[in-house]
């Protein structure tokens, strides 16, 4: 992965599993889906003139403002998947995420106080997790989804196993 | 029913609560009788209010104002009187399953009638203890003791109400345990000099440090951010009126000018009679005008801090402090706002005296400079790193003041131009840290540094660095949380195997006197090698 601007030097960074991709391309194409029937619902019942009261620049004007996001939305995803990134170093956590708005995480294993793995049924189907790291600040906001179920595992013994070693209270 | 399914439940705690006579086992207690009354005191006067209006309203529809006669009379006495009954009931249920213990090391409270609930927290683990005294609890010579674990929601263990020297006996005991202090040859004095002298306001071993007079307060919340939303307010009901041509309704007006005086009063109550004062125990800061609280937080609890001026106060160069102090938590009510005030307003003196008691050993030589150009300083005097020039059209004003000063034991972060604002969290204190950078900032590689503290009203922020020193900063930075956190004050600060002792014993208020010995406490090998702590070796490309 190329090294960003705010990323800290000589990190090796590691990238989420594919797979994370095509879970975000199958439920932004929910999304989509959704988003699309429900607000191109009015257009069509004044095409067929059912409501031609409705007025059409709103009839038009919505399905195409929702397509436009979304498919700017879709578009993003490859990159954001891409963008996001974590590396275990010696004593804390690196997190990165984001294209426009990026961030970079640091979070010193000591001040873990739990991790959590979670898995929904999406991802359940995919294989994948979603890990996220609780510090004492609400802050941190440390989630990282799209591991690999065995690979957040070996992740959570390790960082707990990391945190245990380090705890620093609060 | 409600009765019925306590009974049935009241008999194990009955027993339980009746056979003291393991005489190992600290005793149960039972707050004060008259708490529910206390603390239900709202609903029982909402009670008779609409009870009360129900009945004269009820009255007075029929002609004239016969007053009810025989039977319905009797009903509605009848009623009234199961009403409070049941009421009564109810208040005895509570206050007979509420008991709580004291341990050497926890504290554990048993509430409930139909849901019981029972509950333990260590006393090593205490953020802070507040005494807190309603209006009406201080009538009663009542007091309310909260104690404080870091999980930011609600306090841990709430005994309201207690006698106000029970509670003082209570604070002190569980300071007493919970600082790990080896039974001191003057511990056996000290407690009940705590208890006897409770009613009183200083307590042995404690020492003033700083109280606001009225004049102050009222001037202070005069000054406030309030004053100048208030004249906004005015000038746009003035807009208003010149321009619709008609005076603005007097009506509109009412809830406007009630919420301009609740903020006021909110502001002047609270920090009414301010006082700081600082013992072993920690700091002790009381204020109140009708409700009073006392609260206390020991050494090495508080997470961080922002010393922050409201734009008119610079006409008399106040400052207010706030703190963020785990057991607190975030809430946006005028409440906790009053608890995580550290001071209301002071002068840049008085700012630097309780920086003192928080930040005992600030990490620089000169803390006055440094601390004073983080107040109101510019630019890289005192050693701050600013914004490079190219962030001037984000922050016109304001960059030559966003900036970052590291010292050896905690991070500056300065910003605000009209709203000037510095602040601090200690390298030991910091939970997490995280760059961020918009579209915008990438292009003029520019970054901002979050550091994440415990919830509370600071969050500190170094805004519009260059992104190259951002990034040095972050690394350092991490590596300063891990290295400062190994050489920490532990968790129970007076246990004497552990660490070197907090100073509040000798007390040195002076800023200067302060740091000295405390600057060589904090620069073993480990730091040297561990960072580069000082900024010189940041790069500076940007001038």
């Amino acid at each position: 992965m190329p090294s960003e601007a705010i990323d800290p030097t000589a990190v090796q960074w590691q990238r989420v599993s594919p797979k994370y991709l095509r879970l975000r391309q199958l439920s932004w194409g929910i999304e989509t889906v959704i988003t699309l029937l429900v607000t191109g619902l009015p257009l069509v019942l004044r095409l067929t003139g059912i409501w031609p009261g409705y007025p059409a620049w709103l009839a038009w004007g919505l399905p195409v403002f929702f397509a436009v996001t979304l498919l700017w939305r879709g578009l993003l995803l490859p990159r954001q998947v891409r963008a996001i990134g974590y590396a275990e170093r010696h004593e804390d956590l690196l997190l990165r995420r984001g294209i426009f708005f990026q961030r970079t995480l640091v979070v010193p294993y000591g001040r873990m106080q739990y991790v959590d793995v979670a898995v929904g049924p999406l991802e359940r189907a995919f294989g994948l997790c979603t890990l996220k790291l609780h510090t004492a600040a609400p802050g941190t906001n440390a989630g990282l989804a799209g591991l690999p179920a065995e690979e957040g595992a070996r992740l959570r013994e390790h960082l707990s196993a990391r945190g245990e070693a380090q705890l620093a209270g609060l | 029913m409600t009765a019925g399914a306590a009974r049935e439940q009241g008999e194990e705690p009955g027993t339980g609560g009746l056979d003291p006579v393991e005489q190992k086992e600290p005793e149960w207690k039972r707050v004060h009788p008259v708490s529910p009354l206390v603390r239900g005191w709202l609903a029982l006067a909402a009670l008779a209010y609409v009870a009360g209006r129900n009945q004269a309203e009820s009255w007075f529809a029929g002609d004239g104002m016969d007053l009810p006669t025989g039977s319905a009379l009797f009903w509605s006495v009848l009623a009234l009187g199961i009403a409070l009954l049941v009421v009564a009931g109810a208040f005895f249920l509570s206050w007979w399953f509420t008991r709580y213990q004291l341990s050497s090391d926890s504290i554990r409270v048993h509430s409930g009638v139909v849901v019981r609930r029972q509950r333990q927290a260590r006393l090593d683990r205490v953020q802070a203890i507040d005494i807190v005294q309603p209006l009406l609890a201080r009538i009663f010579g009542l007091a309310e003791l909260r104690f404080e674990v870091a999980d930011a929601g609600e306090s841990a263990v709430h005994l309201a109400f207690l006698r106000l020297p029970e509670a003082h006996r209570l604070r002190a005991r569980i300071l007493e345990d919970a600082s790990g202090a080896e039974a001191a040859p003057d511990d056996a004095a000290r407690s009940p000099g705590h208890s006897g002298d409770s009613g009183g306001d200083a307590v042995p071993g404690e020492r003033e440090v700083l109280a606001l007079s009225a004049g102050r307060v009222i001037a202070s919340v005069l000054l406030s951010g309030t004053t100048l939303l208030l004249l906004l307010a005015v000038a746009g009901v003035a807009v208003l009126t010149a321009v619709t041509g008609e005076a603005a309704s007097i009506a509109a007006m009412v809830p406007i000018i009630f919420g301009f005086g609740s903020a006021y009063w909110g502001l002047f109550s609270s920090g009414f009679n301010f006082r700081a004062s600082v013992s072993r125990e920690g700091i002790r800061i009381r204020s109140g005008l009708l409700d009073t609280r006392a609260q206390t937080v020991p050494p090495g609890r508080i997470q961080a801090l922002a010393i922050r001026q409201s734009p008119l106060w610079r006409i008399t160069g106040w400052y207010s402090i706030s703190v963020n102090v785990a057991g607190y938590g975030a809430g946006s009510s005028s409440e906790s706002s009053a608890r995580t005030r550290l001071l209301p307003a002071g002068t840049p003196e008085e700012v630097l005296r309780m920086l003192a008691l928080v930040l005992p050993d600030p990490g620089t030589s000169d803390p006055v400079t440094t601390f004073t150009a983080g107040m109101s300083g510019t630019g890289t005097d005192a050693g701050f790193t600013v914004s490079p020039r190219r962030a001037l059209w984000r922050s016109p004003l304001a960059w030559r003041r966003s900036g970052f000063l590291v010292t050896d034991t905690a991070l500056l972060a300065r910003r605000g131009y009209f709203r000037r604002s510095l602040e601090v969290i200690p390298h030991s204190r910091t939970q997490s840290l995280a760059l961020e950078q918009g579209p915008l900032q990438r292009w003029q590689r520019l970054a901002d540094l979050v550091l994440h503290s415990t919830p509370g009203p600071v969050s500190p922020r170094v805004v519009e660095m260059d992104a190259d020193t951002a990034r040095a900063l972050l690394d350092e930075q991490a590596l300063r949380a891990r290295t400062a956190r190994r050489r920490d004050l532990p968790e129970q600060w007076l246990r004497p195997a552990g660490g070197p002792q907090p100073a509040p014993d000798e007390p040195a208020p002076a800023v200067p006197s302060h740091t000295v010995p405390s600057h060589t406490v904090s620069e073993p090998a480990e730091s040297a090698s561990a960072a580069p702590v000082s900024q010189e070796e940041l790069p500076h490309d940007h001038r």
